[in-house]
């Protein structure tokens, strides 16, 4: 029952920033037709936008585009002549993700060691360090470090390929690069959360039981402080997938990263909109997985949806 | 058990990209392999040669398939799979017999092949950008305007070895066209089958030097040297890969550590110290940096203020301190490179005024009595979005009020957008760049007729825009560039813009290479390029 709601909780979501996307996306000005070698005949151009609809009113248009969605297809994109949304993100999305799920690995696992760490040297020399760590890793931007990775690493001690794409060295640099920021918040959450679990009274009442440190800061510490985190990775895991800009085109990354931004420069309608209710889907999945974790880690908390 | 399953797959994601790292295969040493790495810097939006409208795209598929004329070494326009030309004594029909040739399934390349691809890209449905370069065919403009018939083209396959092609009205260059894509073959069978025949590197069909081995898509494309091409002993360059990196910094990066073999357009910063180097080449590009001027908006509806303005900046000291990528100060717009009987169109008169301050003072005087004004009215000069064009912007705003005392205000729209406002005439000046798509002075100067497009400023000349038709009726390519010229010294008298500079291209090509050929206006051709040491 809780599935059946979330998944119509989902469509709906889905429409309306389908729905809100669209309006937003038309009322910006610019054509995708326009270029500085302005020579088409408008006979031509008319041409052209009858193949993506454009030609029709708005509404029709809006009508169409979710009559096709609802089968499942996105359109034809108008800046790729030959490929339409569901090739160009079936194109991408592998190397995304990729991507994604190992620096969401590396965020995660030297992230909450990190964090634990530090927690539990509170106030101590390692604690100072590696909050340090943690705040060079917030502040230095993805388009500063990715260049001093492949300056370093690749340039300098040819250890791995500056860029592009095809063995699994190549994407060490971009994983590392996209997993630094994350990594940095991940240790950072998981700090403050376990500072506040290990003064909570079953803490002090397991000690008192006797049990060893590791087994209490494990089962009773990371277990509980691991809540807030969690709520914290639905997200960033839908952002990690879904690929980032900056970093696919420093490393010629094959990914879909770059339509978020290059499609709005293009006024390229359907990979707008494509790309947003892709990023959308997988952001809903995301944050249901984070709900059912939670469980896992709590039994506590019920997944039932208001008034049940 | 929950946690094992946890591990377990924390486990593959972690080892299993490990193992697929280890299958590099390795060269053999010593022999040196016919390859070269470069970089496409994006994506190529189409193969198919009716719907490519982009240097890149042009780059890939210059390489890939042929016209009936091609360019050779020297940058010379030469019949390539046109064995015999007969021109009729009108200059409007042209027959022309085609070698025998394979397209890379083992097709024979026919007549028909042309016919049909000339009418594909004509057709209204194709919605093809490049259409209007095949209006010079009798028939062609009323097809693709969707009021005439495709029987009525003048493109006609007479049999499988000749092809007749009828002109509107004469045309001097046209064979410079048939070397540009829009007029390449494409196999009928192939196409009708697929109508995405050109979007995967599976299917794809061409029939110049090299074959399309393999195509990822955003990441990398191969071709390798045809077997079929029928003039493959001429052809000595292998394999060519295409990177798409698109971030100047990292394919500089990329060029450091030999991932890549040539690269063009360097990040700005690294010029000043790769300057030096020998791997170094700056080659004149066929395009004009100018600003545009909406001439009926004040004060630039009157000439003289428009020419003072192109008097009083400083062009060298843009060149060299601004945008230093080796481009030359422009004195006017069609830039150097078009050969013709008496050479260079350009060096025969390299400037159609001289910069000078006083003049431009003196000229803005006269303009503000014949108009009445008190001051000169206030002026907004705007580009797109670019660092680059912000330097030079600012650059130009600054020597206007330090040499004429005029504030000039700078605003900025991103690209899509500012198309949008100039071709509204939402300006008083404008930031464009045009490069020309065939080396000649036409479609440079197309861009101011009355009637085109393109033309954003409001200016309107009978006698240019008479001197240019003429121009593309004639023959004689001595007659017809002293026409073209005459018509811009029209252009240059009225100034309805003001060039800045003539585009120039930068590359770093590695020594390893000898060959590598610099056409003013596309990419570097590989075709006869030689790797010489590994």
């Amino acid at each position: 029952m809780y599935i059946i709601k979330r998944f119509f909780t989902m469509l709906v979501t889905i429409w309306v920033i389908t729905t809100l996307t669209f309006i937003i996306m038309h009322s910006i000005p610019g054509d995708p037709f326009a270029s500085d070698a302005d020579v088409l005949p408008e006979e031509v151009l008319e041409n052209m936008r009858a193949k993506y609809n454009l030609d029709e009113p708005l509404p029709v248009q809006y009508l169409l585009y979710l009559k096709n969605l609802v089968m499942l297809d996105l359109g034809p994109s108008i800046q790729s002549e030959t490929r339409d949304v569901n090739t160009l993100i079936a194109d991408g999305f592998p190397a995304s993700a990729l991507l994604g799920i190992q620096s969401l690995v590396i965020a995660l696992i030297f992230g909450l060691i990190l964090g634990i760490v530090a927690a539990l040297n509170h106030n101590g020399i390692i604690d100072y360090l590696s909050m340090a760590f943690a705040i060079i890793g917030i502040s230095i931007p993805s388009f500063i470090l990715a260049p001093l990775l492949i300056k370093y690493f690749a340039v300098d001690w040819g250890l791995f390929p500056v860029a592009s794409w095809g063995t699994w060295l190549h994407t060490v640099l971009p994983s590392l690069a996209l997993a630094t920021a994350p990594l940095a918040i991940v240790a950072r959450f998981m700090r403050s959360s376990m500072l506040e679990v290990m003064n909570q009274n079953y803490i002090k009442t397991a000690d008192a039981k006797g049990l060893s440190t590791t087994g209490i800061v494990i089962k009773h510490g990371v277990r509980n402080a691991l809540i807030p985190v969690i709520s914290f990775i639905g997200p960033l895991a839908a952002f990690l997938l879904t690929g980032t800009f900056v970093i696919e085109k420093i490393f010629a990354i094959p990914g879909i990263g770059k339509y978020f931004v290059d499609s709005i420069f293009n006024r390229d309608f359907p990979v707008i909109l494509g790309t947003t209710i892709f990023f959308s889907t997988i952001l809903i999945i995301t944050l249901f997985l984070v709900d059912i974790s939670y469980r896992i880690v709590d039994p506590r908390i019920k997944l039932t949806s208001k008034g049940d | 058990m929950k946690k094992s399953v946890l591990m377990s797959l924390l486990m593959v994601l972690v080892v299993v990209p490990f193992l697929s790292a280890c299958s590099e295969d390795s060269a053999s040493e010593g022999k040196v392999e016919q390859e070269i790495t470069v970089n496409a810097k994006s994506e190529p939006p189409s193969l198919d040669p009716a719907l490519a409208t982009d240097t890149t795209s042009g780059w890939i598929i210059d390489h890939l398939f042929e016209g009936l004329y091609t360019k050779n070494k020297e940058g010379e326009v030469t019949p390539a799979l046109a064995e015999d030309v007969k021109v009729s004594e009108d200059k409007k029909v042209y027959t022309i017999t085609l070698r025998d040739s394979k397209w890379s399934n083992g097709d024979p390349v026919t007549a028909g092949d042309f016919e049909y691809a000339w009418k594909r890209v004509l057709n209204p449905e194709t919605g093809s950008a490049f259409a209007f370069y095949l209006y010079y065919l009798k028939g062609a403009e009323a097809y693709n305007k969707g009021e005439g018939s495709a029987d009525d083209v003048g493109v006609t396959a007479v049999d499988d070895k000749t092809l007749k092609v009828e002109l509107k009205s004469p045309t001097g260059f046209f064979e410079k066209l048939l070397a540009f894509w829009p007029y390449y073959p494409v196999n009928q069978s192939v196409v009708e089958e697929n109508e995405n025949w050109a979007a995967e590197a599976d299917g794809f069909v061409s029939n110049g030097a090299y074959t399309l081995k393999s195509w990822e898509h955003d990441s990398q494309l191969v071709a390798e040297k045809s077997n079929k091409y029928w003039n493959k002993d001429s052809i000595s360059m292998k394999k060519i890969t295409w990177e798409m990196v698109n971030d100047a910094t990292t394919y500089y990066q990329m060029y450091q550590s030999g991932e890549l073999d040539l690269i063009d357009t360097l990040p700005i910063d690294v010029i000043p110290q790769e300057k030096e180097s020998e791997d170094f080449k700056i080659t004149p590009y066929f395009g004009t940096y100018m600003y545009m001027f909406n001439v009926e908006k004040e004060p630039f509806n009157n000439p003289k203020v428009r020419r003072a303005f192109n008097l009083a900046i400083d062009r060298k000291l843009i060149t060299e301190n601004i945008s230093q990528a080796g481009e030359k100060p422009a004195y006017a717009f069609v830039p150097y490179g078009v050969e013709t009987p008496k050479g260079d169109f350009r060096e025969q008169k390299e400037t159609y005024f001289e910069e000078n301050v006083e003049k431009a003072k003196q000229l803005l005087e006269e303009a503000k009595e014949e108009e009445g004004w008190d001051k000169i009215p206030k002026v907004e000069m705007i580009y797109n979005t670019s660092d680059n064009h912000k330097k030079i912007a600012e650059g130009i705003q600054e020597m206007l009020k330090q040499n004429l005392g005029i504030e000039v205000t700078l605003n900025n729209q991103e690209w899509k957008t500012y198309l949008d406002t100039t071709k509204q005439g939402n300006f008083q000046m404008a930031r464009m760049g045009w490069i020309g798509i065939y080396v000649d002075p036409t479609p440079i100067l197309d861009y101011y007729l009355g009637d085109s497009p393109n033309n954003r400023t409001n200016w309107v000349n009978e006698k240019y825009d008479a001197l240019i038709e003429k121009s593309k009726g004639i023959q004689d390519e001595a007659k017809r560039m002293e026409v073209l010229h005459q018509a811009e010294s029209v252009l240059m008298k009225d100034l309805p813009f003001m060039p800045v500079y003539f585009y120039s291209h930068n590359f770093l090509t590695s020594q390893k290479y000898k060959g590598i050929v610099y056409p003013v206006n596309r990419m570097p051709d590989l075709r006869w390029a030689e790797k010489v040491s590994n």
